[in-house]
Formats: structure tokens, sequence, C-alpha cells
């Protein structure tokens, strides 16, 4: 059976000026035990000046800029697959969403999203699916790949083709700094059956993070520059963030050193 | 499946509130956005299995707490505390108005930074969220009695440090 208890000392287990442990134990218990009790105490419940203190307190939090690291992981499209392989796999023969047209990555909803994708997520997706058949089967291919084109980004000056094992040849086509100082590379993958075109800026850490991606139709027989010939989400991307001159050279080498 | 952006949107929307719980469970903003980062990567793999219709925010505050709790039990060494004022100026490059914030707020984080974990995320959910005792008892899966014990507990020590330290002037 409920014991009960007065008005008076509900009010005070509410408000925290219940003195008596053993007191506020039972009252717990009771109402706990007791739904029609748990009622009758809730409607008790008023204004609360230790609450509006402590919301002002931690108000700041709210405020204070989110780390981009934070917004990213919520703005990766379908992470999932980055961890089931198996699935993406899968995958790779359905059509793939982004195509020369950029019809699916067009910058506004990049900018939108606060995209920024860890290159493994865009080579375990569609970058792969750009290999062709029997590239990259191996359950290791995708740190490979990813290590090669580390490298690449890493090191390779602009204009120069690199071999990127399964996933064909790469090529850095600009480089430049963006408006928060960041190093950024567009580079273009020339896989057996497609061009896939990307944007990718270092972070704090320095790795690099695909800001923009996109694919080609058809295969070119040939490496071309940027320009008209790349994605249209790239090429966009790239207006959008470029903040430098087109590094090149001497200056590029420089700037890969520090990143 | 697709992707559900409307999701991911109020996912992104949730994050400040959720630096802010994570902040009042871990007592540094390092610590939270650690927790905060491995909650919302849970989340984003688990989508499908919040649903729609339910609270958006209580699953991910669950999801924070339970993060909060395994990593408390994997007992990292981290650092002790820092000071939580400092941690808050430290964590906005441009907040310098925020790291001027009075001292009675510093003093009253400090406060909430001393109560037991388990009276640190019924504040979270009641007083900072305002959530009802019923939404926070079902957020953090206890009897409801048990949140009110709690909260009236924290506020009976967040009374008598916040009134004790004030009237020291």
């Amino acid at each position: 059976m409920t014991p009960s208890f007065t008005d008076a000392q509900l009010a005070a287990f509410l408000d925290g000026t219940l003195e008596d442990e053993a007191l506020i134990d039972a009252i717990e218990a009771a109402i706990n035990d007791d739904p029609a009790l748990a009622e009758r105490v809730e409607a008790l419940s008023g204004s609360d000046e230790t609450a509006a203190a402590v919301r002002d307190a931690f108000a700041p939090v709210l405020d204070m800029p989110v780390p981009e690291h934070l917004t990213r992981i919520v703005a990766a499209p379908a992470s999932a697959e980055v961890v089931d392989l198996a699935a993406a796999r899968a995958t790779r023969k359905l059509p793939v969403p982004a195509n020369d047209t950029g019809s699916t990555w067009r910058w506004p909803q990049f900018a939108a999203m606060a995209a920024s994708l860890v290159i493994g997520v865009m080579i375990g997706g569609p970058l792969l699916t750009g290999g062709g058949a029997g590239g990259g089967s191996a359950d290791g291919s995708l740190v490979l790949a990813s290590a090669d084109l580390d490298t690449m980004l890493d090191t390779a000056p602009s204009g120069q083709a690199v071999d990127l094992a399964s996933l064909g040849t790469g090529e850095v086509v600009l480089t430049f700094r963006n408006a928060d100082g960041q190093l950024c590379r567009q580079f273009m993958i020339e896989g057996a059956g497609a061009t896939s075109d990307a944007l990718a800026c270092a972070d704090a850490g320095g790795d690099w993070q695909v800001e923009a991606y996109g694919r080609r139709a058809a295969p070119v027989g040939e490496m071309k520059l940027a320009g008209g010939d790349a994605a249209p989400a790239v090429v966009a991307a790239v207006d959008a963030m470029i903040d430098s001159d087109v590094l090149v050279g001497a200056d590029e080498a420089a700037e890969l050193a520090k990143k | 499946m697709t992707p559900d952006d409307t999701t991911r949107q109020a996912l992104t929307t949730l994050i400040p509130r959720l630096r802010r719980f994570a902040r009042v469970l871990t007592g540094n903003q390092a610590d939270a956005d650690d927790v905060v980062q491995a909650c919302l990567e849970k989340a984003m793999l688990n989508l499908d299995q919040w649903q729609p219709g339910t609270r958006l925010d209580s699953w991910v505050f669950r999801i924070a707490r339970n993060t909060w709790i395994d990593d408390r039990r994997r007992a990292h060494n981290r650092a002790g505390y820092e000071d939580i004022g400092e941690m808050i100026d430290l964590a906005g490059d441009d907040g310098v108005a925020i790291a001027e914030a009075s001292a009675e707020a510093r003093m009253v984080r400090a406060a909430v930074d001393s109560l037991p974990a388990e009276q640190r995320d019924v504040v979270a959910l009641v007083m900072l969220e305002e959530m009802s005792y019923r939404e926070a008892a079902d957020a953090l899966g206890l009897p409801i009695g048990t949140v009110m014990s709690r909260l009236s507990r924290a506020k009976a020590a967040l009374a008598k440090r916040i009134g004790g330290e004030g009237a020291v002037q």
C-alpha cells in the first residue's frame, strides 16, 4: 500500500528542499509504484530558478561554432555503405547516382549539406564503380586505392600521370588554396570504363577530404586538363572555393610540403 | 534504402544541443565533442532504427549517454578536469565575448560539473532540455520517481553551492 504524503512534502521533494534522505527515498519508491502519485507530483512542479540559472550558464555552448568534423558526419550520405563493403560492391553494377550531368551533386546542394567526405567514402562507392570489372575486388583494395590517392595528392605535381593500381590512372589537374587557407587539389581518375573528377582539400590534420566529385559518362581517350571537360559539379566547386592563384611548379611543391 | 535527408538535417540542427548535453555529462567540451562525434557516427549507421514519429532528440541523447557510459567503462585515462570555463572559452575562436561570460555562469557550470554522474544526465534533460519528468524518464530508461529524486538531490546540491559561493561575494 502506498504511504501518503502531504503536498508540502511532495513540493519540497521536487524543489530539492527536503533534507530527510529517508523521506526522499520513500517518496521516490512510492512514485515509481503509483502512476497516479507521479501525476500528482508532476502537477506540483512550478517555476525553477535553479534550472533557469543552469540554462543561462550553459547557453554559450549552444552558440559555439560547431566544428566541421561534426557536421561532416551527418552530411555524409549513406555512410553505412562505407562500412558494409560487401553491400557497396554489390551495388557496383547499378547505375551510379552522380553522372556527368552532375545532377545529384550540384554545388548548391553540396554547400547546403556542408558536405566534405572522406576519400575512403568516395572510393568505396562511385570511383571504384568507375574502375570497371576486375579491379579492386579484393578486400584490401580500398585501403590500397586510398593510400595511392593520398600519395598522389601529397606529392604529385599537377599534370603528371600517376598509376593508381586498380583504380586506373590519376592526375592532379589544379592546386590552390581556399578561403580557409586549406590546400585544395582538383584531380581526375581515368579507369577502364570511365573518368571521374574530384576536388579534395587538406583538413587540419593533413587528411584529404573530398569536397566534390563527378563522373564523366563516356571514357575519354586521353588525359585532359581542367576546363569544360571536367564534371560540372567539380568545376563549380573549384569556382566556388578557389581563393588563391593556381599553384604550379616550385610554388606548388613548396605549398605541398607544408600542406 | 535512401538516406533520409530530412533526418540528417534534423540531426545537424540537433548538434548544438547535443554538444551541450554531452558537455554536461563529461564536464568539459573536448570530451563532450568526442562523445558527440561517436554518437553522430552511431546515429548515422543506425538511422533505420529510429522510428519516425518518436522524438529524434531523445533517441540521439540516449545514444550519446550510452556512448559516454561505454567510454567511462573503458576507463580512459584522460586528463583530469579542465577548468570548464576555459574549455568553453577556448572552443570559440571568436568567442571573446563568451570568454567574458559572467563569473556566476562559470560558478554554476562548476556546480553542475561537481554533481554525481547519475544526476548530471537528469539535470541535462530536465533543466537544460526542459523535458518533462516523464520524457526524461523514458529517454534515460529510468522510473519517473527516480528521475525526480535525482533531480531533487541535484537541486539541493546546486542550491547549496550556488547560494553558498554567491554569498561570499
